[in-house]
């Protein structure tokens, strides 16, 4: 019993460290990710369309089968996780291989390696001694890191190039699992939110995507907002001044734009919308007395707080309207434009009591009759403005970075790396004669690896052409110069 | 502009006048030449603009243009001179290009890649520098043939996208913007050429020209028959209509276009479809009762489908270009123009593109598998620019992360572009796996890099088109 159940394990092992079980698991992934790119998606699509684009019972069926928020569904993670296990298997049985070749250099041909080595030449030699000689300097001569492998009389050459390319593949399929793993931890304990404020709010609480909301553990005051546009009206930049409030302390502030946010204990915040509240911010009015048109004053007003025209009377904003209109017999408002203002003031004087002054700076000859002590006009109007701010939590995301630089590194490794090998071994021919045997392998790109051999062989057969003697002398001439 | 493609169009249709001398084709191309371009000077001197990036990519079009007829004279004629003097022209359109791309960086103040426009401007560029280095580093003398009727249609696509250098919303204000762009062209470039040796190994492993055929008629009556889903039960074409003050599509409501029917285009189109339709079908029917007749009617009935799309083609240009036509929902009439109509102009001229090289291949088969390298040179050609694409599609689908988590606070969401570059990347990833650790070699591995590119053109436009996401911009 027990050995049927390693036996079952085995092969399920077998089969999920297999290339085609992760081809085919790659297909599935490509066609699950296209459906999701066709099939209207759940969290992005708003329910209404969903219903006008698919009939009730479809969209019952796909939303069985998690086809409408296709990249949330179990069954897809399920994949990108059996995904995953193939990669570590198939890494982990393939590894020994290519880590023993990595880790244990063939130093010393064989012969029957020798034999089926493609790229191999044999240069007629004397004296396997001097012959090693000749050949080191010709390997040093073609930048390669030679070594002498074996003991006197039976001494060969050995250099190779980029032995860690045998590496590549596994550096791509670890950095993999880094990224999914990030991914993972972040659909888990990431999450993403909405703050909403306008100026000088304080907020300590972020908006869920589900309606809920979610303490910060700080809070976090706005100091000012805005927006510049191109000359042609579009806009160009958007900013919030920001400062981070810990224990009513202000430990951090900063001015953040679309693509710089604000980082505090791994929450980010990102600039994502501007826009008009449709409350008042300010209004300047010039306000003259009706007793006498020579008393005029300038003052601004701001929502809540009542301003002293003289010792008797007094002036607070009542009422605001960006976007004017009565429809039937009811004051609204049109849009949250500033496209005709209406504002309404109180004004409080010891006399008359309170009177309520309508103004419209669009139309400021409109007759409102009224009997507040004074007349007014608006000078600027400014409208309240919020800030829209994305708020993202995502502690994997160094995995995943982290993941992004290896994947680089080993896919440069993979593409262009080479380990390439070259061995020089004194040899007999079979018929008495002395040859140098000269060989070379590499991983890939055997059209390079050939001109450097030829090369190489070249260097050494010239070496040997040169008669020792001259050669030493040539050593003692060089030595004062170097 | 169109009339001269008409010239030149009209003249690679007309093939066997170049047969007997050499000269002559060489002659008329360049007359051709020399002629848009004294237009386009006459042009230019009237209204003083004469360095205007407009201008320079003119020049830069009539040269790619005058290189692609050279290549496709040279796969009819097999006179080795024309590739001489394409090279010449597609160094030549390469300068010019050149100082486009220099000129609107200039006048933008940082790198062209903003917009769909700048993009294809871009991607044209690294085409051309592509394709002059594969040429000379590889000696693959006749990669032109595939990659200047690419960039001729990149550049002509320009013509019909808004072209005003536009200032860039605030998330678009971005280095990595730069580098994600830069990447994506680049990657995109090599999947091109890897695509572009894909179909010369198929060439020279001795694939059958009736499968070229199967497969360009096959392509070209997909593109028909999506053309001819605009067919107006009136007869007439329905094109989408255009406001040529604000160069905008007219919406009457949400997603809804203004469309306008263009009288009698409609049933030329059914015709032109049934055209394509006919080699299809004789080939089907030859391998079904093993006619050997049933090729040649096939290739004869190809060649006239070529001439009917040919006509098409500028049929549908002289009645798109300009005119107003009444539109089945408005009452009125209304303007349209070639800008409206990017799809059915890009499917009929790479139709028409894909025709001309089919039947470059079936005159002239054997000159071309001489001149090309050796399948086996081919195939390890495509592996290595895949090689290359690979590592560039990974950092430009990084860099795009990176700069989306500093934008959106998000690296990843599954937005339709996203997720086509994610599977553009595993496609290269299968294709890569089962060649390094499956030993796949030849012709399925060829396949697997043509599929590979169909898919790149899908992110590229298909998703832009078809399924806007966040990355509604581009």
């Amino acid at each position: 019993m027990a050995r049927e159940t390693s036996r079952f394990i085995d092969s399920i092992i077998k089969t999920l460290s297999s290339i085609r079980t992760g081809i085919v698991l790659l297909i599935i992934v490509v066609i699950a990710s296209a459906a999701g790119t066709f099939i209207l998606q759940r969290p992005l699509t708003d329910p209404d369309k969903l219903a006008k684009v698919y009939s009730p019972q479809t969209l019952a069926w796909l939303d069985r089968l998690g086809l409408t928020d296709v990249f949330h569904a179990w069954w897809f993670i399920l994949l990108l996780a059996l995904l995953s296990v193939t990669i570590v298997l198939a890494s982990l049985e393939r590894f020994p291989m290519a880590w023993r070749s990595f880790a244990r250099p063939y130093l010393r041909p064989e012969p029957h390696f020798l034999s089926g080595l493609p790229l191999q030449q044999e240069i007629p030699i004397r004296h396997a001694a001097t012959a090693i000689e000749a050949a080191e300097r010709a390997f040093r001569q073609q930048r390669l890191k030679v070594q002498r492998v074996g003991r006197n009389g039976d001494t060969s050459l050995y250099a190779e190039r980029q032995r860690i390319a045998h590496l590549a593949a596994y550096v791509v399929h670890v950095s993999l699992l880094l990224i999914l793993i990030g991914g993972m931890v972040d659909a888990l304990w990431g999450y993403r939110g909405f703050v909403g404020m306008t100026k000088n709010e304080q907020v300590n609480q972020i908006e869920m995507r589900d309606g809920k909301t979610r303490p910060m553990g700080f809070t976090l005051r706005c100091d000012g907002a805005g927006q510049e546009n191109y000359p042609d009206g579009t806009p160009r930049r958007y900013w919030s001044t920001l400062a981070v409030l810990e224990n009513g302390r202000e430990v951090q502030r900063e001015t953040i734009e679309v693509n710089k946010p604000l980082v505090y204990r791994g929450l980010r915040f990102f600039q994502s919308s501007y826009g008009p509240t449709g409350e008042i911010g300010s209004v300047r009015l010039l306000a003259s007395s009706k007793a006498d048109p020579s008393i005029r004053k300038e003052i601004e007003l701001q929502p809540g707080v009542p301003v002293a025209l003289d010792a008797d009377t007094s002036v607070n904003l009542a009422g605001f309207i960006p976007d004017f209109v009565i429809s039937g017999n009811q004051i609204a408002s049109r849009s949250n434009e500033l496209n005709n203002p209406a504002v309404q003031l109180s004004v409080v004087s010891k006399d008359a009591g309170e009177s309520r002054v309508w103004l419209f700076p669009k139309f400021p000859d409109f007759p409102h009759p009224d009997n507040a002590p004074y007349a007014f006009q608006v000078r600027e109007l400014e409208m309240g403005y919020f800030t829209g701010l994305q708020v993202s939590y995502e502690p994997g995301q160094w995995a995943v970075w982290a993941g992004v630089i290896l994947m680089g590194v080993g896919l440069w490794m993979a593409f262009y790396l080479v380990h390439t090998r070259f061995w020089a071994v004194p040899v007999n021919d079979g018929r008495g004669r002395q040859v140098l045997w000269v060989g070379a392998t590499a991983s890939k790109n055997r059209d390079e690896l050939e001109s450097r051999f030829h090369k190489l062989v070249a260097a050494i057969e010239q070496e040997l052409s040169v008669p020792v003697e001259m050669k030493e002398e040539e050593e003692e001439d060089s030595v004062p110069v170097a | 502009m169109a009339s001269a493609r008409a010239d030149r169009l009209a003249e690679q249709t007309r093939p066997q006048a170049g047969r007997k001398t050499g000269n002559l084709m060489l002659a008329l191309v360049a007359l051709a030449a020399v002629f848009l371009l004294f237009m386009g000077f006459l042009g230019a001197l009237k209204k003083g603009d004469l360095l205007s990036e407009q201008n320079m990519l003119y020049v830069a079009v009539v040269f790619y243009g005058a290189a692609a007829a050279l290549y496709i004279g040279y796969g009819v004629t097999g006179t080795n001179r024309y590739l001489r003097f394409a090279l010449f022209g597609i160094w030549l359109g390469f300068i010019a290009n050149t100082l486009a791309v220099g000129h609107r960086w200039w006048d933008a103040g940082r790198p062209p890649f903003s917009n769909i426009y700048e993009m294809l401007l871009s991607f044209v560029w690294t085409l051309a520098a592509l394709t002059l280095y594969v040429e000379r580093r590889y000696a693959v003398k006749i990669i032109g043939t595939v990659t200047m009727p690419l960039a001729v249609i990149g550049v002509l696509l320009m013509q019909l996208l808004p072209a005003a250098v536009r200032p860039l919303v605030p998330a678009l204000q971005s280095t990595w913007l730069h580098i994600h762009v830069t990447l994506a062209m680049l990657a995109y470039a090599a999947c091109a050429v890897s695509f572009a040796l894909a179909m010369m190994f198929l060439i020279q492993d001795r694939v059958k020209t009736e499968t070229f055929l199967l497969s360009t008629s096959a392509m070209l009556t997909a593109i028909y028959v999506g053309v001819a889903s605009r067919f107006d039960p009136s007869g007439g074409l329905q094109v989408v209509a255009w406001n040529a003050e604000s160069h905008q599509e007219i919406f009457i409501a949400e997603k809804t276009r203004l469309m306008v029917v263009i009288p009698s285009l409609g049933w030329l189109f059914f015709v032109v479809l049934a055209a394509v339709l006919a080699p299809l079908a004789l080939v089907l029917w030859a391998k079904w009762n093993k006619d050997e007749r049933g090729a040649t009617w096939a290739n004869r009935a190809f060649f006239l489908s070529t001439l009917l799309q040919g006509l098409a083609l500028v049929a549908f240009v002289m009645r798109a270009r300009q005119g107003v036509y009444a539109s089945p929902q408005l009452e009125g009439l209304f303007a349209t123009h070639l800008s409206a109509s990017p799809f059915i102009l890009a499917g009929l001229v790479s139709g028409l593109f894909a025709s001309l090289l089919y039947l470059m291949l079936f005159w002239r088969r054997s000159d071309l598998q001489r001149m090309l390298p050796t399948s086996n040179v081919l195939d390890r050609l495509t592996y290595k620019t895949i090689g290359i694409a690979f590592p560039l599609l990974t950092l430009m689908i990084a860099s795009g992360a990176y700069w989306a988590n500093q934008t959106w606070g998000s690296y990843w969401s599954w937005d339709p572009k996203e997720t086509w570059a994610l599977i553009t990347w595993l496609v290269y990833a299968g294709y890569l796996h089962m060649r390094i650790a499956r030993g796949w070699r030849g012709r399925r591995a060829a396949y697997f890099a043509i599929l590979g590119f169909a898919i790149v053109l899908f992110t590229f436009f298909g998703v832009t088109y078809l399924l806007p996401g966040l990355h509604a911009y581009a």
